[in-house]
């Protein structure tokens, strides 16, 4: 039988934009009829474009519907237009694949991928008839539960899930899966069932708040990973057959937070990685194919997987992707294959000093050699990421951005091939983050991050040279949900309250709704923008990640004296991260 | 070269021509059809449509023409098919020596909708009139376009309606149009999820309107 939303959805439908985002009938759909004892949905709190394109939540989706019993489906976040016809018909938000309201799963998940996303699972929860908080929710409605990266530090939205899954999917997801389908067989309530959800590996359950360590999937090339995906029918932000080749990262750059979270470093074989590329290219139909890891570079084994990768590419007139090379681990030879004429370099900061305190293990040489290769290449578009607002940052940085900039196109005065050069150089905002040597650090003031902006912006008006920066406010915003606690749970709602959404589009975004919304909930905004002290306890200590404190105390220590630390490619550093799995087995 | 007969029919309705396109070309891959591209600096595959429905109308008769080696009719039904989502069914498919240019020579389309309240004879006092003006946007204006002449044919039978529009780049009126000037002169509710394409003509040597498929004999 038709439920009255798929009998009034033809004429919602009719009035949204791109309305393919809600009704799903993609190809390579699970068989959503099978005997099922356990319903999933999983919402991902972006527009359908974004969160098609997130490769976790499509390892969790298929694995979960190659489950014996168990059927899963997707939710994302409306635009407003969709949201605005729902509500004036008194509708639910729904599941794409059988146009379920939320509340009428046996499990719903959250996956959520950046702090910029916090108001989309009030928005979320919000349409679907939800009530925020877990504790405002009777034995009536499904656990709700919490994913993704940003578990790192959960508390901000803790207090809105009944448990938040610490770590690798794969493992405590499908876990959970497991304990809820038999709890309920054995009739036991929700609460019983977070009772014995404490047990499991990487399952934090915030009302009990039970020390958790981080659930690892140990040995990754036995790791399931899809290959029979789904293929959409509109247009995604990454529309491409992905191969993901290994997670974690050898680096240990000591602002990104994504390199200590990942760690242990695990590879998938260059074996394994072609057979799952044959079969998502001849599944997909692709024409195109892209590597996915926190470093290309540092793989291994990457030119016998390249070359393997490039004849099997080839013969189905499929083009191959490279993206995120790190400059050190730049290799010339594979740039000419992809036959892009674009170089994307991150130095991250402007001189060596700097480049040194964040361990980002780049030389002056490397720069040049790189890019004198790119030159005689022919090399047409060169851009540079940089950021601002880093620890010891002084004025001389900012000037060696600039620099690096004018050395571009000496460079390519000299050893350039083609006949014009455009240089695009972006600059973030340093935001401290959980689980890195930086997470004691201060963020620079707004008005110092204006400042800093402006002063590039004059200087980089240089022929052919485009200068685009992250937006300060909404790096504000970022940074006090990064570090933040559980008193930022009545804030995100009040955010959502005073307007918040897609918070992540630039065009969404009001700095002025967020610093209200601190404002009515009495909290200050400089609790979590401020420098910590190394001494006081951290919210997300409960959590055990892997990477130690210690460790992160002393890379923060080394970074004062403007030491470096290898990468672990060589030997081990001891971050801690081993005791969840050895590094390269 | 190969032409096939496709529906767009549910789900799929929604999703737009352009992205059509791109769904039936990743199809022609996972086919494994040796498909013809261009010899220009960025190749495409050699593939052409005819004129798109609105966003949201429904069809049982689209087509595709795709520039391909070794395959038959059948085969190449079968496995498209097996390719592509149910949305998007074949119904048929036809091996021709040169592309017939459907594009080109379509310039109506047959169109049908549920209507069981429609007034059938406020319906014929509609197709009875020399001029039928109603304001339609082009190029973001609005223009006062009077489209009778657009119209070959409109008539309501056993709680049906039945149109035949002009279709293609001499004269083209789009379904939707055509669907809220009706809501609007009868007072209606007709929505444009029910509409069907049933068929694309052409107009043979005499100036008789024919089914567009009979070119692909």
């Amino acid at each position: 039988m038709r439920s009255e939303i798929e009998r009034r959805l033809p004429e919602i439908l009719l009035q949204v934009e791109r309305p393919a985002r809600y009704v799903g009938g993609e190809y390579g759909l699970p068989d959503m009829d099978k005997p099922c004892r356990e319903r999933v949905c999983i919402c991902f709190p972006d527009k359908y474009e974004v969160g098609m394109s997130n490769i976790g939540t499509r390892i969790l989706y298929h694995m979960l519907n190659d489950t014996d019993g168990v059927v899963c489906e997707r939710c994302y976040a409306p635009d407003e237009d969709m949201a605005a016809a729902l509500r004036e018909r008194g509708l639910p938000l729904f599941s794409l694949e059988t146009k379920r309201g939320l509340t009428e799963f046996d499990l719903v998940g959250f996956s959520i991928g950046f702090e910029l996303q916090y108001t989309n699972i009030a928005y979320m929860m919000d349409l679907a008839g939800i009530p925020f908080y877990a504790a405002e929710r009777d034995e009536s409605y499904p656990p709700i539960v919490a994913g993704g990266p940003c578990v790192v530090n959960p508390m901000p939205f803790a207090d809105f899930f009944d448990a938040v899954l610490i770590g690798d999917g794969e493992k405590n997801l499908a876990e959970l899966t497991q304990l809820h389908m038999r709890c309920r067989r054995q009739g036991l309530s929700k609460q019983a069932f977070l009772d014995l959800a404490c047990d499991l590996e990487g399952v934090y359950v915030p009302s009990r708040d039970n020390p958790t360590r981080r659930a690892v999937v140990r040995d990754l090339d036995r790791a399931y990973y899809p290959t029979k995906v789904l293929v959409p029918n509109c247009e995604i932000v990454h529309d491409r057959a992905t191969i993901e080749l290994f997670r974690g990262c050898a680096n240990g750059c000591r602002f990104c937070q994504a390199g200590f979270y990942y760690r242990p470093i695990r590879e998938r074989k260059p074996d394994t990685l072609l057979r799952q590329a044959r079969e998502l290219m001849d599944h997909t139909g692709y024409d195109e194919l892209s590597l996915c890891s926190l470093s290309t570079g540092d793989y291994r084994a990457l030119k016998q997987l390249t070359d393997g990768l490039k004849l099997e590419a080839d013969k189905r007139r499929v083009k191959l992707a490279l993206p995120s090379l790190r400059l050190d681990s730049f290799e010339a030879e594979i740039y000419e294959d992809t036959r892009g004429a674009s170089l994307t370099f991150a130095p991250e900061a402007g001189t060596q000093r700097l480049r040194d305190v964040i361990n980002k293990n780049v030389g002056e040489q490397d720069i040049r050699a790189s890019l004198i290769s790119a030159m005689e290449r022919g090399v047409k578009n060169v851009k540079l990421y940089f950021m601002i607002g880093l620890p010891t940052e002084r004025e001389e940085d900012l000037q060696g951005i600039v620099d690096i900039v004018r050395s571009v196109k000496d460079l390519h005065r000299a050893y350039g091939t083609s006949k014009l050069l455009n240089i695009s150089v972006s600059t973030s905002v340093f935001i401290p983050k959980p689980l890195t040597p930086f997470q004691w650090e201060a963020q620079i003031p707004l008005e110092a991050m204006l400042e800093k902006q402006a002063w590039l912006r004059e200087r980089l008006r240089i022929k052919n040279v485009r200068y685009n920066w992250h937006d300060a406010y909404a790096s504000v915003v970022e940074a006090i949900l990064a570090r933040g606690d559980r008193a930022l749970a009545p804030v995100i709602v009040q955010a959502y309250r005073n307007g918040c959404k897609f918070d992540s589009w630039s065009e969404c975004f009001d700095y002025e709704r967020w610093m209200r919304a601190l404002e009515t909930c009495g909290v200050s905004a400089d609790r979590y923008t401020r420098e910590f002290d190394e001494d006081e306890p951290l919210c997300w200590d409960a959590i055990d990640n892997g990477v130690t404190k210690s460790y992160l105390l002393a890379e923060r220590h080394k970074s004062r004296a403007g030491l470096t630390t290898p990468n672990c490619m060589g030997d081990c550093n001891a971050c801690g991260a081993a005791k969840l799995g050895r590094c390269y087995q | 070269m190969i032409v096939l007969r496709y529906v767009k029919r549910g789900d799929l309705s929604y999703v737009s021509h352009k992205d059509i396109l791109r769904v039936l070309q990743r199809g022609l891959k996972r086919m494994r059809v040796d498909v013809r591209y261009s010899a220009g600096f960025v190749p495409h595959m050699l593939t052409y449509t005819t004129a798109p429905i609105p966003l949201g109308a429904q069809s049982v008769a689209e087509y595709f023409t795709v520039e391909c080696d070794g395959i038959g009719a059948e085969e190449f039904l079968t496995r498209y098919n097996a390719a592509m989502p149910s949305g998007l069914r074949g119904v048929f498919a036809w091996q021709v020596d040169k592309n017939p240019n459907l594009a080109g020579i379509v310039q109506a389309s047959d169109y049908r909708i549920e209507a069981p309240e429609l007034d059938a004879q406020a319906v014929e006092r509609l197709a009875s009139r020399d001029v039928w003006q109603i304001p339609i946007v082009r190029k973001g204006k609005e223009q006062t376009v009077d489209i009778r002449p657009m119209i070959y044919g409109l008539h309501c039978e056993q709680g049906r309606l039945h149109m035949r529009l002009a279709t293609g780049s001499v004269a083209n009126l789009r379904v939707d149009a055509m669907l809220r000037a009706l809501n609007d002169a009868c007072g209606c509710d007709l929505s444009l999820h029910d509409v069907v394409r049933t068929a694309q003509l052409a107009r043979d040597t005499d100036g008789n309107w024919t089914d567009a498929e009979r070119y692909l004999i």
